[in-house]
């Protein structure tokens, strides 16, 4: 058939289709939210790790976030937490001046899903203060994404580590921007300033604090599913492809009518928006006090790390990188015995040298000699009495370095987890009866 | 004589002093097949370069069925039915094949990113039609077994045609071929000959070849123009240009002998590496990477 064929432009899927496909997904997120918040987060042994299963939740919306940016567009960004920060204070004060301009007072007035405190609740199902809530991180988004806008624009003339510096200056000149506000107004004067100067009492170095708590686990796993869904969508999408067009060749992609300008700075777009809302999540933690110094260069590197770990590029290998590493430093806390993984590693090990896969049978070697080295770490450690989570950053490094030796490309590279066992692809058959 | 497709009008570009591009005329009708020859360095990829906007000219006129292509970035080029393959392969080496292909559908893609993340009925409908199309090429050029795998895994030869299956996917009016031969065994060149023939003829395009191995722009080309130091000094027939002489001491040099004190000197043994077809040296010569700003437009 001759590719310009006018013909083949006529197929329009049934409404059922549309609405399935429309309609699904977001059930699904909603469903993951409802099913971590009411099913995983109660069978947790113990409330506090109740934090880490939303940390990870935060920690996925950034990694998937930031992965738009380093992994399709193949820009180096470091300055994600500025984009954090950015949204993270605007949705606190919409929160805090909102409350106060509705309510009269900063408390909490939300309904079960947003209830975050200890003890029983017996308010509402739904509140006032889950709409307040809710605007409040989607207009955090929408502030982070127009700074994102300009903050993307000088990709156009810098790249690599030029672009690195930019960045990373971002995010420093946003922290010490929000350290230089005032503080926070007590409800009770907050009228006496006049609207627009107001929201600019952030609390400087001593942090945002007394605001109301919002974020529970409903909210920040339906925040991932959304993130994670977009993020997908994008990908598998012409403009996704698009987008990988230029962290491949840009002068090719552009030579193939990829708008490489308008794109990168779309992509930072994105990324700032999901950024934003991770930081109104992170906000509005049970006992957080939103401080300027927690959503410095550290963060971002934090965030960096998780991705590069995960493989550029792969969405699910940002979200294996972001559980793993936000458990990691937990685990050290009271670290588990780890030579129980001897037990499948070593006759894989061996039966792969059995059968002469030489480089193979090397590399879970080498996996099972790093078992043995970190059991012999573990139990001198707690022999001592050492504290190991101190030694959290230590343990990146090295885990990082180990990556980078054994897997330059990152955990997954640019494939998803399942890609990794070959089998037959589809997408051949179906596709191509219609051409 | 009717008017061209594309037309280049004293087109002059200079890095510095160095004239590369230096008042370019060029013509090529609807459907014609014309060949770019020259000695290395003549400025033949600095002319694609141009013509594609990565280069702006500093004077003359680029047309596109009469529409004025100056200073428009490489992406509206694109758009306007230009499409180009290069010297060194550029392909998309970490995307799959099928998707490199549907990359370079993407300039007809008209759904929007809205739709695309909503996956809308116009999303589903206009994926579907670049998966079609994308398909039908890989089909086309005996890509189709290999459609899933990474492009970069691809031998040489496919490379190449995958590149030029990609140029073709944006719907080109004008096909410009970098040194397509370049880098393949008799066997793959006349295959390639075929290649380039059907693509022409298939999809009623003009093409515009730069190539190293004369014999294959003899046998495919109905019109050439020469290069030498950036200006054009012959153009025909085959024929007519195999026989002029300024074409033969561009090559070979002037036929004078102990001629050392003429820079000629240095120009043929640049011809005569040329001629014996090795097309891998032209590595460092500056039309060949357009540097990093290049792609920026």
């Amino acid at each position: 058939m001759h590719p310009r064929d006018p013909r083949s432009s006529q197929f329009r899927p049934g409404l059922g289709g549309v609405v399935l496909h429309g309609a699904a997904p977001l059930l699904g997120i909603v469903a993951l939210a409802l099913v971590m918040d009411l099913l995983v987060a109660p069978l947790l042994p113990e409330a506090w790790y109740a934090k880490v299963l939303a940390d990870i939740g935060i920690n996925i919306v950034l990694a998937v976030s930031l992965n738009m940016v380093n992994g399709f567009t193949g820009q180096f960004s470091i300055g994600h937490a500025g984009f954090m920060a950015i949204g993270g204070y605007t949705a606190a004060a919409v929160v805090y001046y909102g409350s106060i301009a509705l309510w009269g007072d900063a408390g909490f007035h939300g309904g079960y899903f947003s209830y975050c405190g200890l003890g029983h609740f017996n308010g509402p199902w739904f509140g006032g203060g889950d709409l307040l809530f809710v605007a409040a991180c989607l207009i955090g988004g929408l502030v982070a994404a127009v700074v994102g806008v300009f903050v993307g624009l000088p990709s156009i003339r810098l790249r690599g580590d030029y672009l690195a510096i930019v960045t990373l200056g971002f995010g420093e000149i946003v922290r010490i921007l929000i350290q230089q506000t005032p503080g926070v107004l007590p409800p009770e004067s907050a009228a006496t300033v006049p609207a627009p100067g107001r929201y600019l009492h952030l609390g400087g170095a001593l942090g945002f604090t007394n605001h109301p708590f919002y974020t529970t686990i409903f909210w920040i796993w339906l925040a991932v599913g959304a993130t994670v869904l977009v993020a997908w969508r994008l990908r598998n999408s012409t403009y996704g492809r698009a987008f990988l067009s230029i962290r491949e060749d840009e002068i090719a992609a552009a030579a193939m009518g990829v708008p490489i300008l308008l794109y990168k700075v779309m992509a930072f777009t994105f990324a700032a928006f999901f950024a934003g809302i991770a930081g109104g999540l992170f906000a509005h933690q049970l006992g957080s006090t939103l401080n300027p110094a927690d959503l410095g260069f550290a963060k971002s590197f934090d965030i960096l790390i998780m991705i590069v770990l995960g493989g550029l590029g792969s969405i699910s290998g940002a979200i294996l990188a972001a559980a793993g590493l936000t458990i990691l430093p937990e685990l050290l806390r009271n670290p588990p015995h780890v030579w129980p993984l001897l037990v499948p590693v070593v006759p894989i090990a061996l039966a792969l040298l059995l059968y002469r896969r030489r480089r193979l049978a090397r590399g879970w070697g080498i996996l099972a000699g790093g078992i043995v080295l970190l059991e012999i770490a573990r139990d001198l450690a707690v022999a001592h009495g050492v504290q190991l989570s101190d030694y959290r950053m230590v343990f990146y490094a090295l885990s990082l370095i180990l990556v980078m030796i054994l897997r330059p490309e990152g955990l997954l590279g640019t494939r998803e987890l399942w890609e990794l066992w070959p089998r037959k692809r589809k997408g051949g058959a179906g596709v191509r009866a219609s051409s | 004589m009717v008017s061209p497709l594309f037309e280049l009008r004293h087109v002059s570009l200079a890095f510095g002093g160095l004239k590369a591009v230096d008042r370019v005329d060029l013509a090529l009708p609807a459907g014609g097949l014309h060949g770019l020859i020259g000695p290395n360095g003549a400025g033949k990829t600095t002319v694609f370069n141009l013509i594609t906007g990565i280069y702006r000219p500093d004077e003359g006129d680029l047309r596109l069925a009469g529409r004025r292509l100056n200073g428009l970035s490489p992406h509206r080029i694109a758009h306007a039915g230009i499409a180009r393959t290069f010297q060194n392969i550029r392909i998309f080496a970490q995307l799959t094949v099928l998707d490199n292909v549907r990359v370079g559908c993407h300039v007809r893609a008209r759904h929007t990113m809205a739709q695309a993340i909503l996956r809308t009925a116009g999303h589903i409908a206009g994926e579907r039609l670049i998966q079609a199309d994308a398909r039908a090429l890989l089909d086309t050029f005996g890509l189709a077994d290999h459609a899933q795998e990474l492009a970069g895994s691809l031998p040489h030869g496919q490379q190449r045609r995958l590149e030029i299956a990609r140029a073709l996917a944006t719907h080109p009016t004008l096909l410009l071929l970098d040194e397509p031969a370049a880098g393949m065994n008799p066997t793959e060149k006349a295959a390639l000959k075929a290649l380039i023939r059907r693509i022409r003829d298939h999809y009623q395009l003009a093409i515009l070849l730069i190539e190293h191995d004369m014999s294959l722009v003899m046998d495919l080309c109905e019109q050439i123009t020469v290069l030498d130091y950036g200006q054009v000094i012959a153009r025909g027939t085959p024929p007519e240009v195999q026989n002029n002489p300024k074409v033969i001491e561009a090559y070979l040099g002037e036929p004078i002998p102990g001629a050392s004190a003429n820079p000629r000197a240095e120009g043929a043994t640049r011809g005569n590496t040329k001629n014996a077809g090795t097309a891998g040296t032209a590595e460092t010569r500056p039309e060949d990477h357009p540097g990093p700003e290049g792609g920026q437009g």
